[in-house]
């Protein structure tokens, strides 16, 4: 056996350089790429609710076809891009429920094909009208349609779709109607209905599945609230484990010959490397707190809380002070009226001064400064203030473009435990 | 709390549930809020655009249809921002106007004016209901408001279309909105419990985590040993007899499969360790002839004085020899001599080792903000069990480290 160096290195949970590393890999090993855990996670009722709009939709346009049969030069073929829509929606409808996962790129490419067949008929069947505003019926509903492949295939191919669907109408109706007087309001409210439902449901299927990640990051950092008063992070046995093993390795290795003594420099690196490595995943853990590992396995919070906690004074705290805390934090970072602003929050943890009043003598008193950037003093919930309060008694100041919370927390003396 | 799934076991947890409901009302409201005004305010563009088209209104009518299209997008965006109705309402009323208006120019709107009226009215108003779900007063109020609507550009528009075609059209995008208002809050909490559930799993796992954590962390003495065997090989097992440093590697390898295995390690001796047999007190003597013998493969002579029967806690034991081998690697890596002296003493309630070298000695400041090994693996560790170490030195004369714990 020749002896290969481990390929991964576990240093970047502990010196930052990878924080999100942890979490991302939490979720995968919780619920697997594949597992039906998080693909369910809303993703069926999304689409049964967008099968519900696509076929709402449908019932619509073929009344509105029906109602204009005897305006059409040849209705039959406008009949016939009806059909093919509506077995291209029972088809599509049918094929989400067998499979999992991804929608294949051919059925995906035939499905497209099929609504391009459907526009392309519905458009000659309406075409010597030269109204295809005020006319065109399946040819519009198809745009709505592409709302069925909303769980199976990426939002960008979707977007793509809908872009081209509405180039294809803009262009034929530039051909086909004398753009003059009064048609013009007809075709552009036409486009309109054709595209923008299709964009707006989109945009708001992008926004539930951002609510749904960061409730979900929200519930993994959660677990921390009943952690020991230090504790360690969730990665920590596996980096044991993963570090224990390479060391097994290269030991066993040495042990039967097959690493010649001396050793060559690059293996006597990895040898310094890991016992480094060994060495500070050996005392890590039990020095820090739940709030450090919480903001750390976080990919919100990691971005935007920085902490500093000498004395390790979080641990002391009681799940309901730290539920009132983390949650403080939490809603100071995702609080944002303005999207992609950037708020930061800066934890500050110390001992207090102040007395403890009498009665409570077996409390000591710690101080918990948080500092945020970007957060408007008006504009805090009152949910937020509800949160502050679980923590301790505080008084809130502004400082230039920040907002600076004091909060005094009384919490078991440890030294009387 | 019901709608986690989960009976509250305490108040604390009543008051955390109510809590995380609260926030996930607010991210169900925020999103629907947002979803409204982005559809109404792209539709109301559109019918903008229709009304702005030569002819659509004649333009007085215009003129004051402008600004209270403006009115109604400065609405509509804060609806986006605020969950009161306090900003539905009134664009409601507004659009109304602006409806009512639109119609009755002067000789009756063209075509163009007719798709603005109607596009307000089916499609931008008609948006608002997605935030009028969320409970009966709003759904109630989202009632109200489409038959106020829906009655308005019906009447509207009588003279100029079918009534029947604008109330269908009407029907047909308000039951849309409504649709899509009712979906997103019902999959929100749909979700969220099943998000609770993963978080119960990933609870459950890092409890999991962090006892194996301490099971491995708990093998310390085994790991010294790894470590100081690791360090070696740092050096490429440079002054170390390569049969030596073999048999050490062997020993270790074994250990380390055996921890993987998943014996739970109660070491008896640093370097020669039984994994299985739980001890609860050890005799030091044989302990201390091991690290001897450890360090004597390295190249460290050591020498040992006085008691080798002391019993002690495996924990203790566990400390005090982690604390003291970590002592001698110092020795070995930074002194400069080859021999090191070790005096066990004990009183009736400490076991002190002190710990000797003649090597070259260091400046204490620096030792006590740099040095991260002694610090952790010396003093942390004694101070654990209740002991404590002590560390005298000067450059040129050697150094001494004192180290105690309670019998």
């Amino acid at each position: 056996m020749t002896y290969a160096p481990p390929e991964e290195n576990t240093l970047g949970v502990i010196v930052g350089g990878t924080p999100r590393h942890s979490r991302r890999a939490a979720i995968k090993r919780l619920a697997g790429n594949d597992s039906p855990r998080l693909i369910s996670l809303g993703t069926a009722f999304v689409g049964v609710g967008a099968a519900a709009l696509v076929i709402l939709r449908a019932i619509f346009g073929l009344i509105w076809c029906a109602l204009q049969w005897d305006q059409y030069p040849n209705p039959f073929i406008a009949l016939a891009a009806w059909i093919i829509l509506l077995v291209v929606i029972a088809g599509m409808i049918s094929a989400i429920r067998l499979m999992s996962g991804q929608l294949p790129h051919w059925m995906f490419a035939l499905f497209l094909v099929g609504l391009a067949a459907v526009i392309a008929l519905d458009l000659y069947a309406i075409w010597p009208l030269h109204d295809i505003g005020g006319y065109a019926t399946s040819a519009l509903a198809a745009g709505m349609t592409l709302l069925l492949v909303l769980t199976v295939r990426p939002s960008s191919d979707i977007i793509i779709a809908i872009s081209t669907i509405g180039a294809a109408l803009v262009i034929a109706i530039v051909v086909n109607v004398p753009l003059s007087g009064d048609k013009i309001a007809a075709q552009i409210t036409a486009v309109s209905f054709a595209v923008l439902p299709t964009i707006i449901v989109l945009a708001l299927i992008i926004n539930f599945r951002r609510v749904i990640q960061i409730e979900l990051g929200r519930v993994l950092v959660q677990s921390t609230l009943t952690a020991p008063r230090f504790a360690v992070g969730m990665l920590a046995s596996e980096e044991l484990a993963r570090l224990d093993l390479a060391a097994e390795e290269l030991l066993d290795s040495v042990a039967d010959g097959s690493t010649p003594l001396p050793l060559t420099p690059k293996i006597a690196s990895t040898a310094a490397s890991l016992a480094t490595e060994l060495r500070l995943h050996l005392i890590e853990g039990r020095r820090e707190t739940w709030l450090y590992h919480a903001i750390t396995e976080s990919d919100l919070l990691g971005k935007s809380v920085t902490l500093t906690d000498k004395g390790s004074l979080a641990g002391l705290l009681n799940s309901e002070q730290r539920e009132g805390l983390l949650s403080t934090a939490w809603l100071f970072i995702t609080d944002t009226t303005k999207r992609g602003a950037k708020n930061s929050v800066h934890i500050t943890i110390a001992p207090s001064t102040s007395v403890v009043a009498p009665g409570l003598e077996d409390k000591v008193a710690i101080g918990i400064t948080i500092t945020s950037i970007g957060v408007v003093r008006n504009q805090i919930d009152a949910s937020t203030w509800d949160a502050i309060s679980n923590v301790g008694t505080y008084t809130d100041s502004m400082e230039d473009a920040s907002v600076r919370l004091d909060i005094e927390c009384l919490v078991d003396n440890p030294a009387s435990q | 709390m019901q709608f986690y799934g989960a009976s509250p076991v305490n108040g604390v947890q009543d008051v955390q549930a109510l809590l995380q409901m609260d926030l996930i009302v607010r991210e169900r409201d925020r999103l629907l809020q947002r979803t409204a005004r982005l559809a109404s305010l792209s539709f109301l563009g559109v019918s903008l655009i229709c009304l702005l088209l030569p002819g659509a209104v004649r333009p007085t009518t215009l003129l004051i249809c402008v600004p209270l299209y403006l009115i109604i997008a400065i609405l509509l965006f804060q609806v986006g921002r605020r969950h009161s109705l306090v900003w539905v309402l009134p664009a409601f009323a507004v659009g109304i106007v602006a409806i009512v208006l639109i119609s009755a120019t002067p000789d009756g709107p063209s075509e163009a004016g007719r798709s603005a009226a109607l596009m307000l009215g089916s499609a931008s108003l008609a948006c608002l209901a997605v935030v009028l779900t969320t409970s009966l007063a709003r759904q109630l109020v989202l009632l109200g408001s489409f038959v106020a609507v829906a009655g308005t550009t019906v009447l509207a528009l009588d003279s100029f279309q079918k009534p029947v075609r604008t109330l269908a059209l009407l029907t047909f995008s308000w039951i849309l909105a409504t649709i899509v208002g009712f979906w997103i809050s019902s999959g929100v909490p749909l979700a969220v419990r099943r998000i609770a559930s993963i978080g119960r799993a990933h609870r459950a796992e890092r409890q999991a985590s962090e006892t194996e954590a301490q099971r491995r962390q708990g093998a310390r003495l085994l790991h010294d040993t790894v470590l100081a065997t690791l360090t070696l090989l740092a050096h490429s097992g440079v002054g170390v007899s390569a049969d030596a440093m073999r048999q050490q590697a062997v020993d270790d390898a074994r250990l380390l499969r055996q921890l993987r295995l998943g014996a739970t390690p109660v070491p008896l001796a640093s370097g020669d360790y039984n994994l299985s047999t739980p001890v609860s007190e050890t005799v030091l003597g044989t302990t201390l002839e091991s690290v001897k013998q450890r360090f004597g493969r390295m190249g460290l002579e050591v020498s040992w004085h006085g008691t080798g029967q002391v019993l002690l806690p495996s924990d203790v034991l566990d400390a005090f020899l982690l604390s003291l081998a970590e002592c001698l690697e110092n020795v070995r890596r930074h002194s400069g001599v080859t021999d090191a002296h070790v005096t066990i003493t004990e009183d009736d309630t400490t076991v002190r080792a002190m710990i000797t070298d003649s090597g070259v000695g260091f400046v204490l400041d620096d030792v006590d903000s740099a040095s991260l090994g002694f610090k952790e693996s010396v003093v942390a560790r004694l101070k654990d069990v209740g002991g404590q170490a002590r560390l005298f030195s000067t450059p040129g004369s050697g150094t001494t480290v004192v180290l105690e714990v309670p019998r």
